[in-house]
């Protein structure tokens, strides 16, 4: 009980806090000088018709560097504490049958939805989306399938081979911006192209569907680890 | 020159790589990881090279091929290079460390300790806010996963806690960073800075609490006290290997990023961090006090130095170009000192901090111990005791006196269990398990212990170079003293000689520079040293660890009379008391006492180094704060300021001379030193302090405080110390405590002279150094070699020693005839000139004190020779030998060296009293061929030296006629017939001898100081005790911790 | 006005979440509560780069490239949301890991009951 008021009285401090910031809060008429750079900036220098694709790819490429890392690092980290835990294949409880619409409709579903995914990700500087996004619709249609045979087996090292080949090749690829053009991650190693165009803005649609693989690859391995531990 | 960059691409590739090969693969795999962390060590190192050594300037990086801040940029200076140095090398040496953990996890397990280090390495480089965020959060998880490499099982708690912390963390972090982009218009820290100096007043409130919230976020990850219950957790659970990292590099990081931060906030967060800071410092030190488990000792002590250090990025406003002289070498110093102390913990067993006694046997283990322990607690030649001489007087400068000495407190209780700790290593029994000597951590540990000595010597050189204060690894004295570290191997009569021939060596080379006063005190620390080493020839085999401390010591009293500057006196007080602690340590029930000499020696030096940096700041001369100060201007230093500098040094140099109240650590620790140890300290060291009391009378002479002259207040101490320690020497059954409380009365004595501040006083001090010096020296020879022979120290136990060892017995009786200044030896001079002294002074009460001690000295120096050597042999020591010949050598020498002084002591005194004409040109002795007057009468050491012979001749003779016939009694004397008692001591006429005294006088030896500073210790410990349960083990407990101290300072803040 | 709205929202979502991961205790319903805080957060972020009458960062015929100055919102907010969404998903997945193993170990979900490691 006191606990409970206490981390009340916290709480609201920090609501008190949170109040004066929300009280300060004007939002601005015109886009600051950073914001004014990338609106101005991006046709003619990155190419990308999406601004945010832009900023997220190549002006802010290491944050998406390290976003991509936190996937990754995340993966591993489940896979590593999941891995004492999978006595898979040793005298398992039959799986509760999931229901024929269920398995039907996966298979329906399945290639669309990764095809949905790879689209996403492909034209990540056109249109809204990306390679996170699109690596998660990937991931989901990975979800449909397990849901639709908890017994399904995946391959860890398939997954764990796309995975290393994209992330290992993202890094090239930040590398060789470095080498060929101004700096790590820039896009510019490729043409730029015509803005609106599928092969443009450089190095951002290769890139974004490296992260999209990856991601899906990461997001599936997490999913293949949780649904293989042991049921308690 | 390799790009910054490829520190982070190299360790993402090599992760990414890992993924490729087979599970089973892990040795490739783990190749593969070192090779990776070999490459970005070398790329820092490398970066390190080029600035420190050519000078360049700082790099910033481009990424994306656009300027900052329009794309993130990164930045490599002096400092970047130096913390990505000290990251990956921790994280190389880690793996090397917990190859077997790696091996048995696999590949996922090394590629997330390349992302943690690339997390890490991150933080310190990058110049962007955001981009902070992810680094640290790669961090976080990357921690998380870390965590699962130990075999402790409760690691995985302490994981969940953590990441309950980070969640909590990082939404402070996003908070703060989204409206500190919406007030500055980015994300760049440097843009930050620069648009936060234009903010319209409207929007100043908004982006003043968006920054409270991020410079909370990352001080949270400094794990402030109290609000780190969650990090406490991970240093004791987590595999050793990985809190090394997570201390050293990661400690390291997030310092970097809040120094970051503090530039956008401006001078007026400085004091939040200072605050933050020094409440960190001292708090997690007083809950360390009670902390029995080495691994969460460890992390308390972590916390505590990364909360200094935060305190001394928070004074940067005072330290300006030497904060990071001075944060970096204390930073440097933890990293190294706390990745080495975990590698180390991970080659002993048991978790108990006695279990390290393991680690005896392993003398470069040992070493390295030793190494740390002095790296952490900031010893001189450290960085550290650089950083902490030019931060106190810095503060001292500014007039920031209190959070001086909150510094000063917390660092006495850091090197209070840290060297606590030691002692259990070298004194504990040993646990039945062996270390394990794995080849990875072994290499890791000689590599910090490697570098901590490089650290020192770089920072050194800085010093000398920004600063002009000599480099103390290039000190002769100190280095030859190192060498014995190299000479091990050698057996000990090897190295007795070559210390012998070293400080006489050094001696016969420099003794025309000093004064005749400083000469007197050079003579007993380097001569008077190197006699005293004659009886150590009688050890056998190889004495692993006495010499280096030993020689320690005498380095130390050598640079103390080299010194011209505060600074330099201060460093070579500093390693004196080293070597000592060491030396004093080595006895066999030494543990305690050996303790509590280093915590009131420490405690004193931290009052000297305040006192110090107090007189720099007042002195009229030059500017202030002035970067060297000589000991002569001390005499310079102005009012007010004046009687408190003088109060600093004097109690300092007084804990060291055991005046009453500061005492309690002498009498145990000199009796239980090692037989030729005991002289050492008793008949040597004592007199370091009195020469630091000469230095600060001869300079500030008489003070006066709110109207007490204060060196009438030293006359009284003096006098009680006289009598008291005394009265508390003659109720001793133990004859090395005997000894070493009469060397608290002596002390007392000479205090009492140099507080007469006359001419006479001063001479009577400076006999009684060289008389106690031949004495002391001698008796504790004589009883050390009888107590090795009868195997006791107990007097009562003794007895008729007298037929087995007369050369023991002559040179106690000759001993205690000069002690208790009876004519005809020295010690009646030094009386003489001591009445002499006290009749010339105004004042009278003291003076019956100090009469009163006289006779009382005379009771127990009886009891040495009668108990001792006369009366019944005991049965058992019926076949004793005469103690070894290497004891008695130096015995017979002092014999001789008393009988000279006694009848010309004009040698060595003549010049002195000349010398002392300009400080008291009046009261001077008068010199004429062999006799001494003074006003009061004449002194004629021959003529007495004649007289008393003639006396002495006549009875022996006598007594020989007439006892020509006694019959000696057989030793029947049987004094219980049918009973056994139940404590057979209590029969003894002996014991107890002096009881009757005891009921009259004994209320003055109620060990009340002892109970003083025993309940202040105890204090301490039950508060830190009970303290320490606010951290609850529950993690939940712990994040509202973590609010409740963002609410805190937060309405702290707002209050200010 | 529409900005001030969502982010008070996202304000409330916070201190809701804080509120529930710091009073329930069992790890589960702490994890969710930590989830519902992120959002929070990753409203709030939104929110402050919301600016009226504008339109999505993206170059198209409705806005071309010459007036992007006026016409867009803030395209930072947005890139950073991405971001902290990954990122909290990450941890997310990494905490209920670690609650399976803790309940694997010791059987509870009680985050009171985790407290070998203390003082």
């Amino acid at each position: 009980m006191i606990r409970r008021a206490v981390v009340l009285a916290l709480v609201l401090a920090m609501g008190a806090i949170f109040a004066t910031l929300l009280a300060g809060y004007a939002p601005d008429g015109d886009l600051n000088l950073t914001a004014r750079y990338y609106a101005d900036r991006t046709a003619p220098d990155i190419g990308s018709a999406n601004i945010v694709t832009a900023i997220i790819v190549t002006y802010r490429g290491l944050d998406t560097l390290g976003e991509v890392t936190v996937l990754f690092l995340s993966a591993t980290i489940v896979g590593l504490v999941l891995a004492g835990g999978r006595r898979r294949e040793t005298a398992q409880r039959p799986p509760v049958p999931v229901g024929e619409l269920l398995t039907t409709g996966s298979r329906f579903l399945v290639p669309l939805i990764m095809l949905l995914g790879v689209y996403v990700f492909v034209n990540g500087h056109l249109t809204p989306g990306g390679g996170f996004q699109g690596g998660a619709v990937v991931a989901s249609g990975v979800l449909l399938m397990l849901l639709a045979d908890p017994l399904k087996h995946f391959s860890h090292r398939l997954i764990a081979a796309v995975e290393s080949v994209a992330g290992f090749a993202y890094v090239v690829i930040g590398v060789l911006g470095l080498v060929l053009a101004g700096g790590f991650l820039d896009n510019r190693i490729l043409p730029l192209g015509e803005l609106g165009a599928l092969a443009s803005a450089g190095a951002i649609p290769l890139i974004y569907s490296l992260v999209g693989l990856k991601v899906g690859a990461e997001f599936s391995s997490m999913l293949a680890s949780l649904s293989e531990t042991e049921e308690l | 020159m390799v790009s910054a960059i490829f520190i982070l691409a190299a360790a993402l590739a090599a992760a990414f790589l890992l993924g490729l090969l087979k599970d089973e693969q892990r040795g490739v795999a783990y190749a593969i990881t070192l090779l990776a962390l070999a490459f970005m060590t070398w790329i820092s190192a490398d970066w390190t090279w080029a600035f420190a050594m050519d000078g360049a300037a700082s790099v910033d990086i481009f990424t994306a091929g656009t300027e900052p801040p329009f794309a993130i940029n990164l930045r490599v200076g002096l400092a970047e290079a130096v913390l990505t140095l000290i990251i990956s090398l921790t994280a190389l040496l880690s793996a090397l460390a917990m190859k077997d953990a790696l091996l048995a996890l696999g590949r996922r397990a090394m590629a997330v300790l390349l992302v943690a280090t690339l997390a890490f390495c991150g933080i310190v480089l990058t110049r962007d806010i955001f981009n902070l965020f992810v680094f640290f959060e790669l961090a976080a998880i990357s921690t998380g996963g870390l965590i699962l490499l130990s075999d402790d099982e409760r690691a995985l708690a302490a994981g969940f806690k953590y990441l309950i912390v980070s969640q909590v963390i990082s939404i402070l972090l996003l908070i703060g960073i989204i409206f500190a982009y919406h007030a500055t218009g980015t994300l760049n820290i440097d843009g930050m800075a620069d648009a936060a100096q234009s903010i319209l007043p409207g929007s100043r409130q908004a982006f003043m609490l968006a920054f409270f919230l991020m410079f909370m976020a990352l001080v949270a990850e400094l794990k402030p006290f109290p609000a780190n219950g969650w990090a406490l957790d991970i240093y004791e659970s987590a595999h050793p290997a990985y809190s090394a990292i997570f201390s050293a590099a990661g400690g390291a990081a997030a310092l970097y990023a809040v120094d970051k931060l503090l530039l956008v906030g401006g001078t007026a967060w400085l004091p939040a961090a200072t605050g933050i800071g020094v409440v960190t410092f001292v708090g997690a030190n007083l809950l360390a006090l009670p902390q029995t488990n080495d691994r969460r000792l460890l992390g308390y002590s972590s916390v505590a130095q990364i909360g200094l250090i935060l305190t001394v990025l928070g004074q940067r406003d005072v330290l300006g170009d030497l904060t990071g002289f001075v944060a970096l070498g204390l930073l440097l110093a933890h990293s190294v000192a706390k990745a080495g102390l975990y590698w180390l913990s991970s080659l002993v067993a048991g978790r108990e901090l006695s279990a390290w006694a393991a680690l005896r046997g392993h003398p470069l283990m040992i070493f390295a111990f030793a190494t740390f322990l002095c790296l952490l607690v900031g010893l001189p030649p450290f960085p550290g005791f650089y950083a902490k001489w030019e931060l106190a007087r810095v503060l001292a400068a500014e007039g920031r006196i209190a959070l001086l000495a909150l510094i000063l407190f917390g660092a006495l209780i850091e090197a209070t269990y840290l060297f606590r700790w030691f002692g259990y290593t070298i004194k504990r029994d040993k646990p039945a398990e062996d270390i394990a000597c794995a080849s990875g951590n072994v290499i890791a540990i000689c590599v910090a212990a490697v570098t901590g000595w490089v650290l020192g010597y770089l920072w050194g050189d800085a010093a000398n170079v920004m600063l002009g204060r000599g480099n103390l690894l290039l000190a002769l004295p100190l280095l030859f003293a190192l060498a014995f570290l190299l000479l091990e191997w050698l057996p000990a009569w090897t190295k007795n000689m070559l210390a012998i021939a070293g400080l006489v060596g050094y001696f016969a080379l420099t003794w025309g520079d000093y004064d005749p006063l400083r000469l007197i005190f050079f003579v007993i620390f380097l001569i008077g040293g190197a006699v005293i080493l004659l009886a150590s020839f009688h050890a056998h085999g190889r004495r692993v660890g006495f010499y280096p401390a030993a020689m320690l010591m005498y380095a130390g009293m050598t640079m103390l009379i080299e010194a011209t500057d505060t600074f330099g006196f201060f460093a070579a007080w500093e390693i004196l008391t080293v070597g000592s602690y060491f030396l004093i340590l080595r006895g066999k029930h030494s543990e305690p006492h050996a303790l509590s000499y280093l915590v009131f020696s420490l405690g004193g030096a931290f009052l000297i180094l305040a006192g110090f940096a107090l007189a720099a700041s007042g002195a009229p001369l030059g500017v202030s704060p002035r970067l060297t100060f000589a000991l002569s201007e001390l005499a310079q230093v102005a009012q007010p300021l004046a009687p408190w500098v003088f109060l600093l040094l004097a109690i300092g140099f007084m804990t060291k001379t055991a005046a009453i109240g500061l005492h309690i650590w002498l009498p145990g620790a000199h009796a239980e030193a090692e037989t030729d140890v005991s002289p050492m300290v008793s008949g040597i060291l004592l007199k370091a302090g009195l020469f630091g009391l000469f230095i600060l009378l001869m300079s500030m002479g008489k003070q006066q405080l709110y109207g007490i002259e204060l060196t009438y207040v030293m006359l009284w101490i003096g006098a009680i110390t006289a009598l008291l320690g005394n009265l508390m020497a003659i109720f001793q059954e133990d004859a090395k405590r005997l000894l070493a409380y009469s060397s608290i009365g002596q002390m007392g004595y000479a205090l009492f002279g140099l507080a007469l501040m006359n001419h006479l006083g001063w001479l009577m001090a400076l006999m009684f150094v060289i008389n106690h010096y031949i004495y002391k020296s001698m008796l504790f020879l004589s009883v050390g070699g009888v107590a090795k022979r009868t195997g006791t120290r107990a007097m009562y136990q003794m007895g008729g020693l007298i037929a087995l060892m007369p050369l023991s017995f002559i040179a106690v009786l000759i001993g205690i005839i000069a002690m208790s200044g009876v004519p005809p030896l020295s010690g009646f001079g030094g009386r003489w000139i001591f009445y002499n002294a006290i009749l010339e002074s105004e004042y009278r009460l003291p003076m019956v004190v100090i009469f009163l001690s006289g006779p009382i000295a005379f009771l127990y120096l009886f009891r040495l020779i009668h108990t001792i050597f006369l009366g019944q042999l005991k049965d058992e020591h019926r076949k004793l030998k005469e103690a070894p010949f290497w004891i008695v050598l130096p015995q017979m020498i002092y014999v001789v060296l008393l009988l000279a002084f006694a009848v010309v002591p004009g040698i060595a005194l003549r010049r002195v009293d000349e010398y002392m004409n300009q400080f008291f040109p009046t009261g001077g002795l008068n010199w004429s061929g062999l006799n001494i007057s003074s006003p009061y009468g004449y002194w004629d050491p021959i003529a007495i030296m004649i007289i008393v012979g003639c006396i002495f001749m006549t009875l022996f003779l006598w007594l020989l006629f007439v006892n020509r016939k006694a019959q000696k009694v057989k030793q029947f004397n049987i004094v219980f017939a049918a009973e056994r008692p139940y404590r057979p001591e209590t029969t003894h006429f002996a014991w107890n001898f002096f009881a009757p005294y005891r009921k009259a006088l004994g209320f003055l030896v109620q060990p009340f100081v002892t109970q003083f500073w025993g309940a202040i210790t105890d204090t301490l410990h039950t508060g830190a005790d009970i303290a320490r349960r606010f951290y609850t083990g529950n993690g939940q407990t712990y994040a509202i911790h973590l609010l409740g101290f963002v609410v805190a300072v937060y309405l702290f803040a707002r209050g200010i | 006005m529409i900005a001030q709205i969502a982010m008070a929202t996202g304000f409330a979502l916070i201190l809701i979440g804080l509120y529930g991961a710091l009073t329930n205790h069992n790890l589960l319903r702490m994890i969710v509560a930590f989830t519902i805080a992120d959002t929070g957060v990753n409203i709030v972020i939104v929110a402050v780069g919301y600016m009226a009458g504008r339109t999505a960062p993206i170059l198209d015929a409705a806005v071309p490239a010459a007036e992007a100055a006026q016409r867009i919102i803030d395209p930072v907010p947005q890139a950073l949301v991405l971001t902290a969404i990954v990122i909290g998903l990450g941890i997310t997945a990494l905490m209920l890991a670690y609650a399976y193993k803790l309940y694997q170990k010791k059987r509870t979900l009680d985050i009171g009951k985790l407290t070998e490691l203390k003082w």
